[in-house]
């Protein structure tokens, strides 16, 4: 039994366009979730009803058991931390991270404890006195998540909270929130169309699509085994290549008359066409035994800093070859014809 | 053309050139607020502090605590405090219902641009549309009298008083407030109220604790404008009662110019610059509440 | 919250009957001019009463020049204050909030003071220090004369009139042209234009007033709202505007005011029905005069 379970959730607004199709998850206790996805997809809009902000228009939603679909959002005991911060600007810091506690009846005493523990946890110590509007937007930031987390809340729930955010500014914040969230071990969902924070943070991450959840699955799944086409280039890079299938049971296929070997096995009736889906970071120069060998001509070369990224025309297919930077690499020519190779394990089929 | 700059401004040593055909771009409006604002307002404050033959005296602003001057005055401000505070929260409702209350998407746009109206038929036409209302003969006079058997008049109502000034005043101060607060209420961002429940706290808690102190600069801000508004008017009250039934500073100082009625002209000069004090007064205060406000609603 | 509670539509009704019920009862009381029948006698009357045509005619006259005194005098200063002086803005704003503090009953009273022929100030009026002669302007019509010989003191300067009623509208033309100027990021656009070789007054033409054409014509029909309507300075001045107009006859007739009443909140609303018209984005605007 999961801490949190969310069955067939549905939300539907106008004209028969569903928000969220048919919702299912299931969280552990301490799991750190993301929803990732494009704009639109949905992502926002099941958080919402987590939280309580919107009703879905069937399906259940329990924590620890209980049901909590029609529940008030100011009776769930659940933290949230907003894109924009949404510090209340009347309130100094400390108002602000002890309201929660104030209006649950806490005493003074208990309430200055543990305004200490928050500021301390994010590294604000004595900012209580200052005024939101005095403070930085990592500053506000790290404030709104000690101010969820203040009420000790049985779930976390943040969206987007890095996305205003300078881009250094966010890499150093999205560990914080990491470290914080292990530390106290609340079980956490992270809304993000950024596939860098959703795979650094994650336990597990839901790529959406359109409402619906295309695939649920730790990051190294997601990223390496991902099972729709729309996983597979949504996040990260993405090669493919138009083949036929050559022999479904061992997972063979020809590209260009040429035999490339996947060995996994595929549903796919032979002779169809189909795509190949192959990392970049896969693929290497040069002829090697035992690997898959594709001829081809270098259209371009970009330097990407710790990625050099190569261009190369495979018979009217453009692919990428990524490779580490060194000091000293060799790289081949813009015009230069090169052989590239893969091993068979890292490429697959796609319908 | 030869090669130079092609963008019209001169280099950078001219610049003080540039500076130079800026300031007198200005020069016309200066010398239009000097020649018909700053000049007559030093006139009254300089006429205030001469008596008859020119010379220096106190004794006009001594004079205004006569009666009839501290009545005038008294009614002037109570009216203006009235009408502030009662249009103030009745359009801060009614702003309230079109922004936050879940009214149709319609309601808004019909309320700001009728109050926008409203605001602007003051004065001389808002004066009979109330006598035709509220009037001896009024509709509505007529309406209790024919259909409830009440006399509005013998049970003590009068349009033409004090009282029925502040209720033909509140036809324009409130569409004043609900077009001040409309944006403001805007203002309160939506996340405010979804943290607030967030952290346990329902409808009550939220306005008490988060809305209500965020909004409270612009409320009194918006008052204090309502309250200048109501102390400057003249039309309406004018109109109403011919100048005659209710004592007010504008009325009097009105009268003052049409004939030397208070047969001091130091009086009314200091008249003048009393109204002219109060109003700054009342600036000063909304300039000070509007910073607050800007500073935590970016 | 999403549903309509019961209290605001409570105020919302509420604020609709206070709107609409005097609005209402003038109406139905401006009909009843012939005993026992409704009829638009009333409005008969107004209209071809030749004193409320002059009255509305000077004082559109009146709203014309004002619009074209206060652009003269306001789109320039805007202008500079937005692109070159932005020091002096806090100095500019306070200017046309001046209204504000010196209501029109005391302004009329100092622009007499310095302006009248009958009262002095520092010994002999402006005008006759400066040999000028702020008479009536030519192509207006002269009530003056007729009005004047009435009334206790004579004081015929509709320059001063004009110059009152453009500090009048001087807060709502600001903001109206602050407004757009910041809408259209002034200073970006001149730069982007410079850099493609225009000079100062090609950008003025081809860049900044097409794009304040709305903030100008919200700000004219503005001032024209307030100019007919208003009643204190043409009063007080002794102007054959339609504002005077309307209090005489409201002191001597009956039904006559009702329909004036009417036919004036027709006049607003037209003006500011155009005004919506034609920049759509402002909701409601706040004029007139009290």
């Amino acid at each position: 039994m999961a801490f949190l379970e969310l069955t067939n959730i549905n939300k539907l607004f106008v004209q028969g366009h569903y928000a969220v199709d048919n919702f299912n998850l299931n969280v552990e206790s301490g799991e750190f979730i993301s929803f990732l996805g494009p704009s639109g997809c949905g992502k926002t809009t099941t958080l919402r009803m987590i939280a309580g902000f919107e009703t879905p228009s069937s399906g259940s939603i329990k924590i620890n058991r209980v049901e909590i679909t029609n529940k008030p959002p100011n009776q769930r005991q659940i933290g949230m931390v907003f894109q924009s911060y949404a510090l209340f600007p009347n309130m100094t810091i400390a108002g602000n991270i002890g309201f929660g506690l104030m209006l649950a009846g806490k005493k003074n005493d208990e309430i200055k404890k543990r305004l200490g523990e928050m500021l301390d946890l994010i590294h604000l110590p004595n900012y209580g006195d200052r005024y939101p509007y005095q403070l930085s937007g990592g500053q506000q930031q790290r404030v709104a998540l000690a101010r969820a987390i203040a009420i000790q809340p049985q779930l976390l729930l943040l969206d987007e909270p890095l996305s205003a955010l300078d881009a250094k500014i966010r890499v150093e914040l999205r560990s914080e929130i990491r470290r914080i969230q292990r530390e106290l071990g609340i079980t956490t969902i992270y809304v993000t169309h950024d596939q860098e924070e959703a795979l650094s943070l994650s336990d597990r991450i839901v790529v959406m699509n359109s409402g619906k959840i295309e695939q649920v699955g730790t990051p190294f799944e997601i990223y390496n085994y991902p099972t729709t086409a729309f996983t597979a280039s949504f996040v990260g890079q993405l090669n493919l290549m138009p083949i036929t299938v050559a022999d479904a049971a061992s997972g063979t296929s020809t590209f260009n008359g040429i035999r490339l070997n996947t060995s996994q096995p595929t549903s796919l009736a032979n002779g169809t066409s189909a795509k190949l889906a192959l990392r970049p970071e896969e693929m290497n120069f040069g002829k090697v035994d035992g690997k898959n060998l594709l001829d081809g001509k270098v259209e371009s070369i970009t330097f990407l800093g710790s990625i050099v990224r190569t261009r190369v025309d495979i018979g009217g297919s453009m692919i990428s070859v990524d490779l580490f930077n060194e000091r000293k690499i060799t790289l081949p020519q813009v015009g230069e014809q090169v052989t590239v190779n893969f091993p068979a394990h890292a490429c697959w089929i796609l319908e | 053309m030869t090669q130079t700059d092609s963008t019209g401004t001169p280099p950078a040593p001219s610049k003080t050139s540039s500076s130079l055909w800026a300031w007198l771009g200005l020069v016309p409006f200066f010398l239009f607020a000097i020649a018909f604002l700053f000049l007559p307002s030093l006139s009254i404050f300089i006429n205030s502090f001469q008596d008859n033959n020119g010379s220096f005296t106190f004794k006009n602003i001594i004079d205004l605590s006569e009666p009839f001057i501290i009545n005038a005055y008294w009614n002037s401000i109570s009216i203006s405090v009235i009408t502030a505070i009662g249009g103030g929260i009745f359009g801060f409702f009614l702003a309230y219902a079109v922004t936050l209350g879940g009214m149709p998407k319609f309601a808004r746009p019909f309320l700001t641009t009728f109050s926008g109206v409203a605001s602007n038929f003051a004065g001389v036409p808002l004066a009979f549309a109330f006598i035709s209302t509220l009037g001896r003969t009024g509709m509505v006079t007529v309406l209790f009298r024919d259909v409830f058997g009440i006399n509005i008049y013998q049970a003590g109502f009068n349009l033409y008083s004090f009282w029925g000034l502040s209720l033909v005043y509140l036809y324009f101060q409130f569409p004043l407030m609900v077009l001040i607060m409309t944006p403001a209420l805007d203002g309160l961002r939506r996340e405010w109220r979804e943290a607030a429940e967030n952290l346990g706290a329902n409808s009550f808690q939220y306005w008490r604790y988060v809305a209500m102190p965020i909004i409270l600069p612009s409320l009194l801000g918006s008052m204090i404008l309502l309250f200048g508004n109501s102390f400057g008017a003249y039309a309406t009250a004018y109109s109403l009662t011919g100048g005659g039934a209710i004592n007010l500073v504008t009325i009097v100082i009105g009268a003052q110019i049409s004939g030397d009625v208070l047969n001091n002209q130091g009086l009314g000069y200091a008249l003048a610059l009393g109204m002219v004090v109060i109003m700054s007064l009342s600036l000063i205060g909304y300039s000070w509440l509007q910073r607050r406000t800007e500073r935590w609603i970016r | 919250m999403k549903r309509g509670s019961i209290w605001a539509w409570l105020w919302f009704i509420l604020g609709l009957i206070y709107f609409f019920l005097p609005l209402y009862a003038t109406f139905d009381f401006s009909l009843r001019l012939k005993r026992g029948v409704l009829s638009f006698a009333a409005y008969e009357n107004v209209f071809s009463d030749e004193r409320f045509i002059n009255g509305f005619t000077f004082s559109l006259q009146m709203s014309f020049w004002t619009i074209v005194v206060c652009l003269l005098l306001i789109v320039p200063t805007a202008y500079w204050v937005h692109l070159r002086l932005p020091r002096v803005r806090p100095v500019v704003e306070l200017i046309t909030l001046m209204p504000f503090v010196i209501p029109a009953v005391v302004l009329t009273f100092g622009l007499i003071q310095v302006y009248a022929k009958a009262y002095t100030f520092f010994g002999t009026s402006l005008p006759s220090v400066l040999s000028l002669d702020l008479f009536t302007l030519p192509g207006l019509i002269n009530l003056r004369d007729a009005v004047a010989a009435r009334a206790p003191i004579t004081l015929a300067f509709p320059i001063v009139l004009i110059a009152a009623y453009t500090v009048l509208s001087f807060p709502y033309m600001y903001r109206a042209v602050d407004t757009g100027l910041r809408a259209m990021d002034v200073r970006t656009l001149t730069e982007a234009a410079q850099s493609l070789g225009a000079d100062t007054p090609k950008i003025l033409w081809y860049v900044i007033f097409p794009n304040l054409r709305a903030a100008l014509l919200s700000g004219a029909f503005l001032t024209i709202a307030i100019v007919v309507g208003e009643f204190t300075f043409a009063s007080l001045l002794v102007w054959p505007a339609l504002g005077p107009y309307i209090q005489l006859i409201g002191a001597n007739r009956a039904y006559e005011p009702a329909a004036l009443s009417v036919i004036s909140f027709a006049i607003t609303w037209a003006t500011l029905g155009l005004l919506q018209f034609f920049t759509p984005e402002q909701q409601g605007q706040i004029a007139g005069a009290r």
